[in-house]
């Protein structure tokens, strides 16, 4: 598993992703963790297969014991089929997640962590002096959907929002943008179902102040990379399977 | 999934399948009795010694509906924790693959107790699991009980027709319906137990 620092202050983020080891039928995926001295909040844990690479991971980090929070976008597998063996390994955690799929996500095994739920309109986690703000991005591509803006390392996690399919070894950033666009394309077209949803969320984003937007899937968009991302999502048709 | 895990499954899973079918025979020979009371009763002196088996044929197939019954809610009980056994394995293999992997990390250590916790819950859904079959063996054997009993029954039920003059045909076969029941009962609890026998407590 890739380690990649993006962010060092008084806490950190700390992106995983491209997994040698991942069986090859199943999508690569991006896991974030945000530290801070005490505590550590895990972004889109991952699916069942991925658990020991990415708790071996994560223990370069920070202790078992301290992995204190978790967060997930929406209910897909690949997002947080893992849950049931997190639910075994932490004695104390908490999993924020949408309260419009409690029901749903509790399949995968939730008994000793707690569930918290998100309402719709969003909501903040607070991890020590970190308080990090639950954005909405509804029908992106789940019916409830939410990203994680920390407006102190200005990092936005997109979940699904920027994400394109990569091999193992592609580089962890965007080097051109032009190129990665095709990448990207056909993901969003299809996977996106709403251009309502879309403009909504387009205008929310657009008045945060973002260093990074760090996607599920791929590739990470740094510095001017992020407005081109906005730009050409912006004018881009989705919900094209009809 | 291994073999192991997989034939526990489907042992565990063959219970509820086998016990639907002792139902049915059990309804079959309930409806037997009412059957053989209503002849016993037509025949009035020629089929007095039959009457009071009756009452014992419907007695035994009440009982074993009932007992079958409670077996069921026990086996979907032993399913349950077939899957939580499995889960429990499952999360622990995976800890232990995880702290493999993590060798040479600086908090590599910390997964020690999570895998110790995971490792005791673990023995203990087995332990529990081999407690459990014993009983349920327990139970099965009941039903064997009352699946001879009812043999016994078919054996006089069969003497006493021969005494009933002209009900003699209907009477006698009652007492094949029930001693064929209970063949059938007898078949089908005996291969539960022997898929169970190899998980039960040493």
């Amino acid at each position: 598993m890739k380690m990649t620092k993006i962010y060092e202050g008084a806490h950190q983020w700390v992106m995983f992703g491209r997994d040698e080891n991942k069986p090859d039928c199943i999508i690569d995926s991006n896991q974030y963790i945000v530290r801070t001295p005490n505590k550590c909040l895990l972004l889109e844990p991952g699916g069942t297969e991925l658990f020991a690479p990415m708790m071996a991971a994560v223990l370069h980090h920070a202790p078992v014991e301290q992995i204190t929070d978790l967060f997930a976008s929406h209910q897909d597998p690949d997002v947080i089929s893992s849950l049931g063996l997190w639910d075994q390994a932490l004695s104390n955690a908490r999993l924020h997640a949408p309260a419009l799929w409690e029901g749903y996500i509790r399949h995968f095994g939730c008994e000793s962590i707690e569930y918290v739920p998100i309402p719709d309109n969003g909501e903040t986690i607070k991890l020590e002096s970190v308080e990090l703000q639950i954005i909405p991005a509804h029908y992106l591509h789940s019916p409830c959907n939410f990203h994680v803006y920390d407006p102190q390392a200005k990092i936005l996690m997109s979940g699904s929002v920027g994400s394109a399919w990569e091999g193992a070894g592609a580089p962890v950033f965007v080097e051109r943008f032009d190129v990665h666009v095709e990448k990207m394309r056909y993901y969003h077209q299809r996977w996106m179902p709403s251009n309502q949803a879309k403009r909504a969320w387009i205008d929310r984003v657009r008045n945060l102040d973002i260093n990074i937007l760090a996607p599920q899937h791929g590739r990470m968009f740094k510095g001017d990379d992020v407005k081109r991302f906005l730009d050409w999502f912006d004018a881009l048709q989705v919900g094209t399977g009809v | 999934m291994n073999s192991q895990t997989k034939s526990q499954f489907i042992a565990v899973a063959s219970i509820t399948s086998e016990l639907s079918a002792v139902m049915v025979v059990a309804k079959e020979i309930s409806l037997a009795a009412a059957n053989a009371k209503a002849i016993a009763f037509r025949a009035g002196d020629k089929a007095k010694g039959f009457q009071p088996i009756t009452d014992f044929i419907n007695e035994l197939a009440k009982e074993t509906i009932e007992l079958v019954t409670s077996i069921n809610v026990y086996a979907l009980l032993l399913y349950r924790l077939t899957v939580n056994e499995y889960r429990r394995t499952a999360a622990y293999n995976r800890f232990e693959q995880a702290a493999k992997l993590a060798n040479g990390a600086p908090y590599a250590n910390s997964m020690q107790e999570p895998i110790n916790h995971a490792r005791t819950v673990m023995q203990d859904c087995q332990r529990q699991f081999k407690r459990d079959v014993t009983q349920l063996l327990g139970q099965l054997e009941a039903v064997m009980h009352h699946a001879r009993a009812a043999r016994v029954i078919a054996a006089n039920s069969r003497i006493e027709a021969s005494q009933a003059g002209e009900y003699l045909q209907s009477l006698q076969a009652v007492a094949e319906s029930v001693d064929k029941a209970a063949h059938t009962i007898h078949d089908n609890v005996q291969r539960c137990r022997i898929a169970l026998s190899i998980y039960r407590n040493s």
